[in-house]
């Protein structure tokens, strides 16, 4: 089904809404976000209602009309389930933005500058907008979870999902941050989509659209990096090691419960619910949007190794066995082609230094292949 | 002028154009003759400050000859790109007739430019006409009918679901002009 969009923008807050407003310009003050820096940008809640339909699409409670408000959803666990995949969606929008910032000061060029700018701000907006479901629609529950989205920090190593927690320290981690987490968020919001909690899935149609600038800077700027031919495609390599086993890792753990229980609530479907045919693996709801996701990263990682100068070895992307922090994988030695690792623990952790970056290649990459003058990345004006 | 737009909008006329915009542009950009890689490679290489070779480029990936203007015509032509900014599209009647002439140069000038401003050719303005915008022929850069031309394809992207908006080497306005051309060549 594919439905027109047409965007609803709010234009009167909730007191609840408006007093957390007042704790998000704290937030960004404490953080060192300029709101000068927004320029004309300003935070808007957008619903798209057509996209996000009427009637529930899967799960146990399917045909039923979809929940517009608190009180229709018939149980407290669906509540506590919708709150808390609010939270998370909303935790990262924030925590992405904490680790990002101070990027600013050394974009490579005007065009990157203003790329991540506009991606800082839409992710507060996309958090922002969590904040208002939380606020407006889950009482005094909402508003304290919507307080705590602005609680926890990134530098302080409290975010909910780990790889939110983890340093953003150059333009190299961001570009694979936006690639490869970015596009992790794209299949969660699309699997939010279609949610039986209308306003939620009303909501996640104007993200999609601005989600997928943040991915194509992400995806661009890798690509532009191997034009450049500056860094070599060996020392690439590291980087797409050490982030495709997060962006794996985000999708949840193996057989969960929870996901399956979300699916019988109707709250978050499959990546491609309402495109596919079959009937979903309840059991595997994670495995089976974790391996949609594998096979467009790599599809991506033809494209993006394409442009690398000759003579220089392909990208590729390690096995999904490789480097697992949860899930079947978690805890065993395999090498990035899933074979296997023959030898002992401290073998392995002299093979991971080999195949992840080490304290020495981060020295390189800032000091030698992004020293300041140094053209690592192909030049791109910025245009309206 | 957008409310005016929305209510001459026929919903059912665009439903099944937003179900293949992926395909649609994909069918369009990759064709061989439309030569996707300097397309793609032209929107590095066109930059402040702009030179009179990068708009050879732009007329060599157009397939036009190149401009026969003067050095005040190239220079005003030069600083008209600078200075204009999107929605206008009234800036255009500041400019010697000459190089308003060929609408198709312009706006690929305008296109790589300013992202913002579409690439006018007839496979487009076929695919507007199926989708119920019936924009007039010009060969002209007439500033009324490119700013609706340019206009309506901006609002359609708009109106497009999620779905339509796969991330891609190209602005979003590309990802869209190339979809209704696609659309219109296939009637």
């Amino acid at each position: 089904m594919t439905a027109m969009s047409k965007t609803e923008i709010v234009e009167g807050y909730s007191p609840n809404f408006e007093g957390w407003v007042q704790e998000f310009h704290e937030w960004q003050n404490r953080i060192g976000f300029d709101p000068a820096w927004l320029g004309d940008y300003r935070f808007e809640i957008r619903f798209d209602w057509i996209s996000a339909g009427d009637s529930i699409e899967f799960g146990d409670f399917k045909g039923m009309p979809k929940w517009s408000r608190r009180m229709q959803i018939p149980q407290q666990n669906i509540r506590d389930a919708i709150i808390s995949m609010i939270s998370v969606q909303g935790d990262t929008e924030f925590a992405s933005v904490e680790q990002q910032n101070h990027l600013l000061a050394t974009a490579p060029t005007e065009y990157d500058r203003k790329s991540a700018l506009r991606i800082m701000c839409e992710e507060q907006r996309h958090g922002w907008q969590m904040a208002y479901l939380l606020c407006t629609y889950f009482g005094e529950q909402g508003v304290r979870e919507a307080a705590k989205l602005l609680e926890r920090n990134a530098q302080d190593g409290t975010r909910l999902l780990g790889s939110f927690n983890a340093p953003i320290d150059h333009w190299l981690d961001f570009f694979c941050f936006t690639h490869f987490i970015d596009r992790d968020g794209k299949y969660q919001l699309k699997m939010l989509s279609t949610s039986s909690f209308q306003p939620l899935a009303a909501s996640m149609g104007p993200m999609l659209k601005e989600e997928s600038f943040h991915l194509g800077t992400g995806a661009n700027g890798l690509r532009r990096i191997v034009k450049a031919g500056v860094i070599p495609t060996t020392f690439l390599q590291k980087y797409i090691n050490k982030w495709v086993s997060t962006g794996l890792d985000l999708f949840g753990t193996d057989e969960s419960t929870s996901a399956q229980w979300a699916y019988v609530y109707g709250v978050k479907g499959r990546y491609d619910e309402r495109e596919s045919d079959e009937d979903a693996d309840r059991d595997h709801l994670n495995e089976a949007s974790r391996g949609l996701y594998f096979d467009e990263i790599r599809s991506e990682m033809a494209r993006i190794s394409k442009g690398r100068p000759e003579g220089d070895p392909e990208l590729y992307l390690p096995s999904d066995k490789f480097n697992r922090g949860i899930g079947k994988y978690s805890g065993k030695l395999y090498t990035v082609m899933g074979e296997d690792f023959e030898g002992t623990e401290e073998e392995y952790a002299e093979y991971l230094a080999g195949v992840l970056p080490s304290d020495e290649d981060e020295r390189k990459l800032m000091e030698e292949y992004m020293a300041p003058g140094v053209e690592w990345i192909q030049y791109r004006e910025s245009k309206e | 002028m957008q409310t005016h737009a929305l209510l001459n909008v026929d919903r059912d006329l665009l439903l099944p154009f937003f179900e293949r915009v992926p395909e649609l542009f994909d069918r369009y950009h990759n064709d061989s003759q439309s030569n996707p890689e300097m397309y793609e490679e032209l929107l590095y290489k066109i930059h402040r400050p702009l030179s009179s070779d990068m708009l050879d480029m732009i007329d060599d990936w157009m397939g036009l000859e190149h401009r026969r203007l003067n050095q005040d015509q190239d220079l005003m032509l030069r600083l008209f790109l600078l200075a204009i900014r999107y929605p206008d599209t009234l800036l255009l009647e500041s400019l010697d007739d000459i190089i308003t002439e060929d609408v198709r140069r312009i706006s690929a000038y305008l296109h790589f430019t300013s992202h913002t401003y579409t690439i006018w050719d007839q496979d487009t303005r076929k695919g507007l006409k199926l989708l119920g915008f019936d924009i007039p022929d010009t060969q002209k850069a007439d500033p009324f009918i490119y700013g609706a031309y340019v206009g309506t394809i901006e609002l359609i992207k708009d109106l497009a679901p999620f779905t339509c908006f796969l991330e891609h080497d190209v602005p979003r306005q590309r990802l869209f002009q190339a979809a209704i051309a696609q659309y219109g060549r296939e009637a």
